[in-house]
């Protein structure tokens, strides 16, 4: 078992640094982020100046070295490009600095604190409503099977899977937020309990895909569940159906709907992009579109990174979990 | 799965089921349907109904993109300027009518030397948010920051006709000649020569002084960009924190020289576009709008009930199709006549109906000496477009296409509006749509793009700021010119020199009354449109006015509160599906 | 398709709407451009414009069955031109994902060892892609996006699932008595992988990238809703989406039409490709 985890956690690592390599030159070689930066009043020696602050007048090998901390800093604006003794120090992913973002004139560090928290309160809402929604669905789907109330539901989740946020999005904007006045119109919020109330709406639009998923998962665990031996003979023994959907088929079907949860954690956390756009939330997704559309390159990296650790932690989790939870997997590569 | 059943046997409770809950279906749709929520066509809040000022309250504004800095010394967008407005305060400023008045200054300075000399009183009881008095040397010292190749200011071309200022720039002076305290509440400015600009320039922000102990501190300690994360200012306004591209947040500033600001807490959300702006504003989760969108503007100038909390101002900018003077066919006059006459821009007008309004001339209306009745003012005239093209030389037009530069989605409408336009005179226009970074870049150099659309807003009323800056050979560089069409012309140059020097009022209009003339007949830009700038302010926010120079200016807002919900009364018409 | 799983198919109700959606969104895409009335980039400001500045409405202008769109240009025109191009992309960069995809796979399938052993690592790696935010940043990166940029993009990200279940299907088909003795009996390669181990995984296949097609259609949308999918003028479902946004209190019906025709192809390929995989992957 540690074994397992140890040989996944490299593997992750390697993987997340071939992720972070690919996109570092996608961004390199590509557009000006000095200009972009610096706006239309800019003139040359600022550019010039940006350039050489940011160390990106030097070829791009040497950038994506000491990015990764392997080399000596070439940021002449951070505290490492010269330190008291005379000696560069490093100011790389392996030293855990993330780089001082272009646009937002901070470490990349302190952006990502700002926007976490609220992307993850915006995260643990919909992945609440998921599962209120699609494990009651499912239940409900499963036991009234083949009946209308069951193909209505198994409808919607098509529907539900069908309807990208960018359509749902507006349309509930227009409906609960304009018309109905029941819910601001995107935002987030001057105080605390303000944040979650604006945090209500696209939490529901985020949850939709997931609740159809989960609804279809629990439905058909349940309805595998509900054929065993032992279900049929509890229900035989007069337990209370309430009872045997809790004692039994819940706890069956919680298998894969935490494997699920771990690989749509990261798209939760990182991947809310069209979501946080549509409502103005001003979490981890909306950073990621503002730093590419202003091509913000150290942002860019750190949201990158962050996807491609939350994906490789997702993934082990699933694995750990359906190997804790079902004896019959032996986790053996 | 059970084994495979057979077709189903005709089972009446079934589709009788299935009936029913197709009625019930229809019948909820009717009911919905039927109860459709109607768009709201009013304010849904109103005031508590105070009839004088009242103190307290948060006011919440946005803007469409980020604020680039708090830092006054590099202040050069509108946003940052307005959030500046309410941290700072200058030597100078304007009234609600464009006039300059004084604002740290006791008083206008008096002119001496020819129009090359400005001495200025300060106030007594000014104070920087930390507690300290300003003197003289505040003001001294902020110029000094501002003008120096360290600091690196956008500002610095604005103040370069001080006595010393350039070789100071350089490096190759200590102090700036030209500016001189001569005690704790007097200053003096000397000029190379006479530059009726110069107070414009100090009542940007970029003169706006900043305690030089303060940032002396924070800029050891953080560098030089510190000043625009933890400002300290003069204004009625001081800073509570800020979270780059989320929002700014501003407390009243207590000990203010002037009356103290009303308004507890200022709140100033950036990057919201205008349609959610406008949205959120309608719906009462956004206190001022300014630029609402298209379709919400159209509606906030047809409703009564908005009408009240409304006003529509021409901003001072323009837009314009910039030809390349360098680059053939442009290099032939007759040519970029032609493209001015051949562009029918009453359609732009058609099209954003009050958001824009046709123009012939670089100036904007509001700005003298901007003529409506200008002899060669630009207009949509199809004869004279093609005559121009046979005295071009092109009787039957282009046999190339030209390319026309596009710095997105917005330009690409107003280009494919002229398209269809400049056919008629035998132009084939390819779009070439870039980002904005590469549009900066590209057509700042000589010799790239053909044609361009481009654009100006003023950084001080005043009609040097406009035609210095876009057609003097002086701003033609290898790399970033600002006179991206590269209009060389010699007479021209002459005239936009007199006209800075000259001290008399009326014979400087005069100048630029015929510089005007000029640049619309030679047409170096194909002008457009000036654009209309609507604010609107929920009727709760008393004391709010479009500024002409500063346009968000939110210094005398005050709030009338409790603020009420409004009943189902206003919700009226039809939700538009 | 063999007949069982043909008949499977056709008891299923949902798979044959589904299958008709399919049919009905693809015909747009083929026919849309001769069927729209109207040049899609042509502007009638004369007609289609009001007074006020905005588009006409539906059927207020003959001819014009939907109306305006926010530049006066025909709607149902642009409609259908932007079938076009969405269901071109969509079919595009499917097919580019299954032609890496069952390539890889069939290749770390049949040949095993090391090369099985890198496949994988690398479908792991892509797998590893935020899919949506690598599409952005190669969108951003190259200027000016176009249709096959986006089309390669989209199919570059994606075929890491196909791979997978051919190398699975191919493994299984591998280990099958009669490509064991046409092994044995020294048939080329290339041969066997044709004839004897292809049709063993297309069923799967199809399934996948029917449902494949549903994700397209979302991924170019979402690029175009992000202002990073075709060029303006062109229309493609998305970029309409994107351009109503601004209309969107004003007239929702712009917002509406693209929105209804995305969800129902989605819908449709779904619900098609979720037959398939029953009909060819039966539970029981």
């Amino acid at each position: 078992m540690m074994q397992f985890i140890l040989q996944r956690a490299l593997w992750g690592v390697l993987v997340v640094m071939s992720v972070v390599t690919l996109v570092f030159f996608l961004i390199f070689v590509a557009g000006d982020p000095a200009v972009t930066i610096l706006g239309p009043q800019a003139r040359a020696e600022q550019i010039a100046d940006f350039k050489a602050k940011k160390g990106l007048d030097q070829p791009v090998p040497e950038q994506f070295l000491s990015y990764l901390g392997v080399m000596p800093c070439i940021r002449k604006d951070s505290p490492k490009y010269s330190s008291p003794d005379g000696v560069r120090g490093f100011c790389g992913l392996l030293q855990g600095d993330l780089g001082e973002s272009y646009s937002h004139h901070e470490s990349v560090a302190n952006v990502i604190g700002y926007r976490l928290p609220r992307t993850l309160l915006l995260a643990s809402l919909a992945v609440l409503f998921e599962l209120v929604i699609g494990l009651t669905a499912g239940i409900i789907a499963a036991l009234r099977r083949n009946r209308w109330s069951d193909t209505a539901i198994m409808f919607g989740t098509f529907i539900g899977i069908s309807l990208p946020t960018y359509v749902t999005g507006p349309i509930a904007l227009l409906l609960f937020a304009f018309l109905l006045g029941w819910f601001p119109y995107g935002g987030y919020g001057v105080d605390p309990l303000d944040h979650i109330y604006h945090a209500l709406l696209p939490a529901l639009i985020l949850a939709i895909a997931g609740a159809a998923t989960y609804a279809r998962v629990m439905r058909g665990e349940l309805i595998e569940t509900l054929r065993h031996d032992h279900v049929r003979t509890a229900k035989a023994k007069g337990m209370p159906m309430p009872q045997v959907i809790r004692k039994h088929a819940i706890r069956n079907a919680l298998l894969p709907i935490a494997t699920l949860i771990g690989l749509s954690l990261p798209f939760l956390v990182g991947g809310a992009i069209i979501t946080e756009k549509i409502f103005a939330w001003p979490g981890l997704g909306l950073l990621t579109i503002e730093s590419i559309e202003s091509l913000d390159a150290p942002v860019i990296m750190a949201v990158v990174l962050m996807f491609g650790i939350a994906v490789q932690v997702g993934n082990l989790l699933a694995d750990i979990a359906v190997a804790a939870l079902d004896p019959r997997i032996r986790l053996s590569d | 799965m059970h084994s495979t059943p057979k077709t189903d046997p005709w089972r009446p409770a079934r589709w009788l089921s299935f009936g029913l809950a197709a009625l019930a279906v229809a019948l909820l749709l009717g009911w919905v349907i039927a109860h459709f929520p109607k768009a709201p066509i009013g304010p849904r809040y109103v005031g508590a109904g105070h009839p004088s000022p009242q103190s307290g309250g948060t006011l919440v504004f946005s803007a469409g993109s980020n604020i680039h800095t708090l830092d006054p010394h590099f202040a050069y967008d509108t946003l940052s300027t307005a959030a500046c407005r309410l941290l700072y305060d200058g030597l100078l400023d304007y009234d609600y009518d464009g006039n300059m008045i004084p604002s740290l200054a006791a008083e206008l300075p008096t002119v001496s030397d020819a129009g090359r000399a400005f001495r200025f009183e300060l106030r007594h009881g000014i104070k920087f948010h930390n507690g300290r008095e300003i003197t003289a040397h505040d003001i001294s010292w902020s110029l000094h920051r501002l003008l120096s190749k360290s600091t690196g200011s956008p500002g610095y071309p604005f103040y370069k006709s001080i006595v010393g200022a350039p070789a100071y720039h350089r490096g190759e002076a200590k102090r700036i000649e030209g500016i001189r305290v001569v005690d704790d509440k007097t200053i003096e400015f000397q000029l190379d020569e006479a530059d009726q600009t110069f107070l414009n320039a100090l009542a940007m922000p970029f003169a706006y002084p900043l305690p030089k102990e303060h940032v002396e501190e924070l800029e050891a300690a953080e560098g030089l960009d510190a000043v625009g994360r933890h400002p300290i200012g003069a204004g009625p306004f001081a800073f509570s924190r800020w979270e780059r591209g989320v929002q700014v947040e501003f407390r009243r500033f207590e000990d203010y020289w002037a009356p103290r600001a009303r308004v507890d807490r200022m709140v100033f959300l950036e990057n919201i576009s205008p349609d959610v702006a406008s949205a959120r504003f309608r719906n009462g989760d956004l206190d001022v709008i300014h630029r609402p969108s298209k379709v919400n503007r159209l509606f906030m100038r047809e409703s009564k009930a908005w009408a009240p909390y409304r006003a529509e101002v021409p901003s001072p900018s323009v837009y314009a199709i910039g030809l390349n003077c360098e680059l053939p066919p442009f290099d032939n006059v007759h040519v970029r006549r032609a493209v001015a006459f051949a562009i029918d821009r009453s359609k732009l007008e058609r099209l954003n109906p009050g958001e824009v309004l046709a123009a012939g001339q670089v100036l904007p209306p509001m700005l003298a000496p901007h003529d409506p009745e200008l002899p060669t003012r630009q207009r949509f005239d199809l004869q004279r477009a093609k005559k121009e093209m046979r005295l071009a030389g092109f009787p039957d037009g282009l046999s190339e296409p030209i390319t026309l530069w596009v710095r997105g989605e917005g330009d690409v409408r107003g280009a494919q509006l002229f398209q269809q336009d400049l056919k008629e005179i035998g132009i084939e226009i390819d779009l070439k749509m870039v980002s904005f970074a590469t549009y900066l870049k590209e057509t700042g150099k000589p010799r790239v793009a053909q044609a361009a659309f481009t654009g100006w807003h003023q950084d001080f009323p005043d009609p040097s700021n406009f035609m210095d800056i876009l057609f003097h050979s002086r701003s033609i560089h290898p790399v970033n010119s600002e006179n991206r069409s590269f209009y060389r012309n010699p007479k021209l140059d002459a005239i936009l020199d007199a006209a800075r020097a000259e001290v008399d009022r009326e014979k400087r209009l005069a100048l630029y009354a015929e510089a005007n003339a000029i640049l619309a007949d030679d047409a170096p830009w194909a002008f457009l449109s000036y654009a209309v700038d609507m604010f609107a302010w929920q009727p709760y926010v008393k004391g709010f006015q479009p500024h002409p120079v500063w346009l968000n200016e939110y210094r005398n807002v005050w709030l009338d509160l409790p603020r009420k919900r409004v009943g189902q009364g206003i919700y009226e018409g039809g939700a538009g599906l | 398709m063999d007949s069982r799983a043909f008949r499977r198919f056709r008891r299923n109700k949902g798979a044959l709407v589904g299958l008709f959606l399919v049919i009905f969104v693809t015909a747009l895409g083929l026919l849309g451009p001769w069927l729209a009335p109207y040049d899609p980039v042509e502007q009638f400001t004369d007609r289609l414009l009001l007074a006020n500045g905005l588009p006409a409405g539906p059927g207020v202008e003959p001819g014009h069955w939907l109306g305006g769109d926010i530049l006066a240009r025909d709607e149902l025109s642009r409609l259908l031109s932007g079938a076009r191009v969405s269901m071109l992309v969509a079919y595009l960069a499917t097919a580019l994902a299954v032609l890496i995809g069952v390539a890889l796979g069939l290749l770390s399938g049949y040949v095993g060892g090391r090369t099985d052993t890198y496949l994988m690592r690398l479908v792991d790696v892509v797998l590893s892609m935020p899919f949506l935010l690598i599409a952005i940043v190669m969108q951003r990166v190259f200027d000016a996006p176009g249709i096959w940029t986006i089309c390669i993009v989209l199919g570059v990200l994606s075929w890491t699932t196909l791979a997978r279940v051919t190398r699975a299907k191919t493994m299984e088909a591998r280990e099958l008595d009669y490509i064991q003795a046409a092994r044995a009996l020294g048939l080329r390669h290339f041969r066997i992988l044709a004839r004897h181990v292809l049709p063993n995984v297309v069923g799967p296949i199809i399934a996948i990238a029917t449902i494949m097609v549903a994700r397209m259609i979302i991924a170019e949308s979402a690029l175009s809703f992000l202002n990073l999918g075709v060029r303006p003028p062109t229309a493609s479902w998305g970029s309409m989406l994107n351009e109503s946004q601004s209309l969107l209190l004003g007239l929702p019906r712009l917002t509406v039409y693209p929105a209804l025709l995305i969800s129902m192809a989605v819908f449709g390929f779904n619900l098609f490709g979720e037959g398939l995989r029953d009909a060819f992957d039966p539970k029981d």
